[in-house]
Parts: structure tokens; C-alpha cells; sequence
């Protein structure tokens, strides 16, 4: 009888491997993204900050409204201003360390060389980017929603018995306190697509920081008609509707969040279909 | 195993892999033998689905790196020592790759401690020394216990000690049956860990030959002569398949294709006298050399040594 191994090639025992057990789901990817983001000093900075910023500023616009108030109107509709208002402005800020955040999680895996680790590891490249902006906007929904509470609660205080009384059963202050961490989950998702396309930490942060907030300011600030409506469907003046108590402009609230949530998915849509075909 | 077949790759204008098909075999040490700019990290990078090839396919343990279910327990790879987060301790690093296949957080101890680094796990990477980068890369490539290992220039940066331990290490692994492929710009550390070896350079493979064949065959046997009468004597002996040639250095020639001990009868029947006859072999750098001489990426300005030139002393 012939045997499978041809003559003078020694047949090497090879040892059975447990391997059966140890493999890939989405799952142990996502398990994997977490370790990385909890193991990185500047991801748990950029999020101690954005707290820092959401919480402060709202103690900050409050006390400023409280000390002002003799000179504020009291009534509401000539004021345009709600209560809640006062936890948006810090948001404003806090969305740039969100975007930081975001980029960081992908583009300091380009610039550092680990994303070829991660890719070997995830050879398919989607479960491993869909890991992220899940883990990303996960994580940032969960640390802005307790800061959102904790600025409220700050705010309270202040505002109570002012024409600015924060009020829970008040459908637009609902409104606003849950529009908080969904926006900054949009940002995350949107700057993570950014920093996956740009691929360069300080390239991707430039990019954010120019689409969030200078061509806006430059879009809206420009006296031309087709220019300002075309300002209110970039990603952050979109999503601002849905921070704001009382909304102007074209957009309704969650229309205008919707609006962000479409950058935010092509982005990250565009950045999955650019990292399957180019080189790692 | 590690199957290639017709592997291209061009970077804009410039082919760094051109057509180029191999088997590494299990139970073996495949050297990758090239200078630099050969096209070793870029094949590497092809085989494990990093790098798209523009023709030609690879496949790892009968398929396609990417369409592995279990990667990390196929292959482990040894890219660059680079593929780190610095910020990311090496243990953290090693957990965050063990978990996306969910192995257990003692297998990343056990790696750990066989590449030696229990004292700087915890540490950051960033402030690794070469040497620590790669022993942290050698600890990525053997996490999954994987049936093929891919080492590109393991060697780089070790200490003498850390570079016995990986040419013992790559020996032992495919003494368990493993694929081992280890790249190396260096003929002595291929020499010393491979069984076979396949020499690339500009793109393309130049030799595919167990070691000791390809070190007798690129090498070519010659004899040193040195006689009074060395004109004389390069008449005497030539003849088809015999080259003389004449050294620099008055009186000095050096044959091929006959070996001493015909020299030393030729020229005592003629009545010659002989200084010195002494046989020379050439040494694996040598054969090395002379096989990627023509392509030499990156030349150096000012040739180490001379080449010698043909039949002058006809």
C-alpha cells in the first residue's frame, strides 16, 4: 500500500492544536476594543475633560443668569432662552474633545503602526472598525449622559424660582437632556469615520475642528441666503436643534439630529469601504 | 504552509514584487534571504492579507490569511517591532490582541514569560529598547500557538543571547511540526536557522534550495596559486572549463574548475615552481553576494572588494 507522503519528504507529527475553541466573533472584537480603550492614558483624559467642561460651563452660565437676572425679562418668549439652554453651551466645547476622543481611537492606531496588529488580529477590517464606533459611542453616550445629570443638577439650583426654572416635565428640557449624549455620540461616530479616512491623529483633529466649527461659522456668517441654509445641514448646526429649547430655523429638532446622523454614517460608512481596499 | 503563486505588488511605478511564486513547508525553517528593498516585508505584509497584491495569490495553511475564522491560532506574525500602541502597556497590548479570539488572560502570562519581559510588562511601550520591542513582537506571534510563524528579521536589535534564543526558538517550533518563515537580510543568520532558503532581490526569487545545496552551488571552488612562473603555469593549465585568473599582486593566480591537486602535477611535470597551492571555498556570504549583486537596491558608494576580472593572465 502507497502512502500520501511522497518518498524522501520526512512526514513531521504535527501536534493536534487546541485551536477549535479560540476564534473570532464580534463579541471578543468588541471585548478587544475596550481593553485597548480603557488601556490608553489619553483616551480616559479626553473623557475626564469632557466632563470637566459639560459641568463647569453649566455652573458657570448659571451662576451668570442667577446674578443677571434683575436685568433679564420675565417672559419667556422675549428671553428665547430655556433653562436647559444653560447645559448646551458647555456641549459646544465638550464636542471637541469627543471628536478628539473619536479620531484618537483610529488615527493613533495609523500613526502608531498598531493598526496593522489590529488588522492581523481582524483580517476582515469591518467587525474591527464597527467594534470601535460602537465601543466609541457606547462609552461617550454613557460618560456625557451621567455629566448631562450632573450639570443638571448643578443648574437647578441656581435657576430655581427665575424665569429660567429647570422643569422635568417640560417636553423641550426632556428633549435637550437626551439630545445631549446622542449628539456627542454622533460626533464620536463622526470623528472616528474622519480620523479612519484622514489617517494622521493631527490631520483628522484639523478636519474635525474646520467641519464642527469654522466652516459653519464661516457658512453662517456670510450674507448669503443659499450659504446660511446650507450651514444648517452641516453636522453640528444640524444636530443643534436638538440641544436647543427653542429651535430656529428650517430644521425641526430631530429632523436636524438626523440630519447629523446621515454625516455621521457616511463618514463611518466611507471610512469601512476605504480601509477594506487600501494597505494597511 | 505558506503557498504562493504569481505574487505582484507594485507601488506606483516602482514593482517591489514581481511575479513571484514558493512553498514554505511545514516542519521546516524557510529563510527569506534579501537585501533591502528586496520586496521581504512586502510579501510578508501580502501573505497576511495587510498588504492587497495587485496579482497573484497566497495562501496560509490552504487559504487565504483573510478568510481564516481563527487567525491568531494559524499564523503568527512578527511584522515590525512597531505595530504597538506606545501608550499601551505590553501586557495590555497582549490582552487586547488575545481577546478578539478569546483566549485566556494566562496564555498572554505565558508568553510573557517566554519571551522573557516580566519585568517591563507592565510598562509602557513606548519606552522600549529595540531589543524589548522585538521580544514584544515575538510574544504577539507565538499568543495564538499557530501552525505557521512569520518572522521578519527576528534578529534585528537582540543581544548575542536574545539572537541564540530566537534562531533555537524558530528550530524548535518547526521541530513541533510548525511552518516557520523568517526573513533576514543576513546569509550567516539564515545559514545558522534555516533548512531551506529562498533568496529574493529586486522583486524576484533568485534561489529556492535547501541551504547546503544552495551554499555549494552559488558557490564556485577555487585554487590559489603562487609561482615564479605564474604565466607559464595559467598556459599550462587552461584549458575548457578552467578559468585563470591573475591577482593583483605579482605572481598570484587564482583557478577554477581544476582542482589543486592537477595544478600541483601539471606544474611538476613541468618542471614549475610552486610558493603556494591552496584550496579556496568561497563562503555562503560570498555566494550570497555574488547572486544579488545585480539587485542591490540601496549600493553603497565604493565597493568593498574588488572584482576580479577574467582570463587576464591567458
Amino acid at each position: 500500500m502507497t502512502t500520501a507522503t511522497s518518498a524522501g519528504a520526512p512526514a513531521p507529527s504535527v501536534q493536534p492544536y487546541p485551536g477549535s475553541r479560540y476564534h473570532l466573533t464580534f463579541g471578543r472584537v468588541l471585548s478587544s476594543e475596550w481593553v485597548k480603550f480603557r488601556s490608553l492614558r489619553s483616551t480616559l483624559w479626553t473623557l475626564l475633560i469632557t466632563v470637566v467642561v459639560m459641568v463647569g460651563f453649566t455652573a458657570l452660565i448659571a451662576a451668570v443668569w442667577r446674578s443677571n437676572i434683575d436685568s433679564i425679562s420675565q417672559d419667556p418668549d422675549a428671553v428665547g432662552l430655556g433653562g436647559v439652554d444653560a447645559l448646551t453651551i458647555g456641549v459646544n466645547f465638550a464636542q471637541l474633545a469627543i471628536a478628539v476622543l473619536g479620531a484618537l481611537t483610529i488615527a493613533g492606531e495609523y500613526s502608531t503602526g498598531m493598526i496593522r496588529s489590529t488588522f492581523s488580529m481582524v483580517p476582515r477590517r469591518t467587525p474591527a472598525l464597527l467594534a470601535k464606533a460602537l465601543l466609541v459611542a457606547l462609552v461617550t453616550f454613557v460618560v456625557t449622559g451621567v455629566a448631562t445629570v450632573i450639570s443638571y443638577l448643578v443648574a437647578v439650583p441656581f435657576l430655581s424660582g427665575t424665569v429660567f426654572a429647570l422643569d422635568l416635565s417640560d417636553a423641550s428640557t426632556l428633549r435637550v437632556l437626551v439630545g445631549i449624549p446622542l449628539y456627542l455620540s454622533a460626533i464620536a461616530v463622526l470623528a472616528m469615520g474622519v480620523g479612519a479616512l484622514v489617517r494622521n491623529s493631527a490631520g483628522a483633529i484639523f478636519s474635525l475642528v474646520a467641519l464642527l466649527l469654522v466652516i459653519p461659522g464661516v457658512f453662517s456668517g456670510v450674507p448669503l441666503k443659499w450659504m446660511n441654509t446650507l450651514a444648517e445641514y452641516l453636522p453640528s448646526q444640524a444636530g443643534n436643534q436638538l440641544l436647543t429649547a427653542n429651535p430656529t430655523g428650517s430644521l425641526s429638532s430631530w429632523a436636524g439630529f438626523g440630519v447629523m446622523v446621515v454625516w455621521a454614517v457616511v463618514a463611518f460608512g466611507a471610512a469601512v469601504v476605504i480601509a477594506k481596499r487600501r494597505d494597511a | 504552509m505558506i503557498e504562493a503563486r504569481g505574487l505582484t505588488k507594485h507601488y506606483g511605478s516602482k514593482t517591489a514584487v514581481d511575479g513571484i511564486s514558493f512553498t514554505a513547508q511545514p516542519g521546516s525553517v524557510t529563510g527569506f534571504l534579501g537585501p533591502n528593498g528586496a520586496g521581504k516585508s512586502t510579501t510578508m505584509r501580502m501573505i497576511m492579507g495587510l498588504d492587497r497584491p495587485d496579482a497573484g495569490t497566497v495562501t496560509v495553511n490552504g487559504k487565504p490569511y483573510v478568510q481564516h475564522r481563527s487567525p491568531l491560532t494559524e499564523v503568527g506574525a512578527l511584522l515590525e517591532a512597531k505595530a504597538v500602541h506606545p501608550g499601551r502597556s505590553a501586557y495590555n497590548h497582549l490582552l487586547a490582541l488575545a481577546a478578539t479570539h478569546g483566549l485566556p488572560k494566562s496564555r498572554v502570562g505565558q508568553v510573557i514569560e517566554m519571551t522573557g519581559l516580566e519585568a517591563v510588562a507592565k510598562k509602557r511601550v513606548g519606552g522600549f529598547s529595540l531589543g524589548m520591542g522585538q521580544r514584544l513582537g515575538i510574544a504577539a506571534a507565538l499568543l495564538g500557538d499557530p501552525k505557521t510563524l512569520i518572522l521578519d528579521e527576528p534578529v534585528n536589535g537582540l543581544d548575542p543571547e536574545g539572537v541564540l534564543w530566537v534562531r533555537n526558538l524558530a528550530k524548535q517550533l518547526a521541530g513541533e511540526g510548525r511552518t516557520v518563515f523568517l526573513s533576514s537580510h543576513l546569509m550567516s543568520e539564515v545559514a545558522l536557522t534555516a533548512d531551506r532558503v529562498l533568496v529574493i532581490g529586486r522583486g524576484k526569487i533568485l534561489a529556492d534550495a535547501p541551504v547546503q545545496e544552495f551554499i555549494d552551488g552559488g558557490s564556485t571552488r577555487s585554487v590559489r596559486v603562487r609561482s615564479p612562473h605564474a604565466a607559464q603555469l595559467a598556459a599550462l593549465i587552461a584549458r575548457d572549463g578552467v578559468t585563470v585568473t591573475a591577482a593583483d599582486e605579482p605572481g598570484l593566480l587564482t583557478a577554477t574548475g581544476i582542482d589543486a591537486a592537477a595544478i600541483g602535477e601539471a606544474a611538476a611535470a613541468a618542471g614549475l615552481t610552486l610558493h603556494e597551492l591552496s584550496p579556496v571555498s568561497s563562503t555562503l556570504e560570498e555566494a550570497y553576494m555574488s547572486l544579488t549583486a545585480d539587485s542591490v537596491e540601496y549600493h553603497t558608494t565604493g565597493a568593498p572588494t574588488a572584482p576580479t576580472t577574467q582570463g587576464e593572465a591567458r
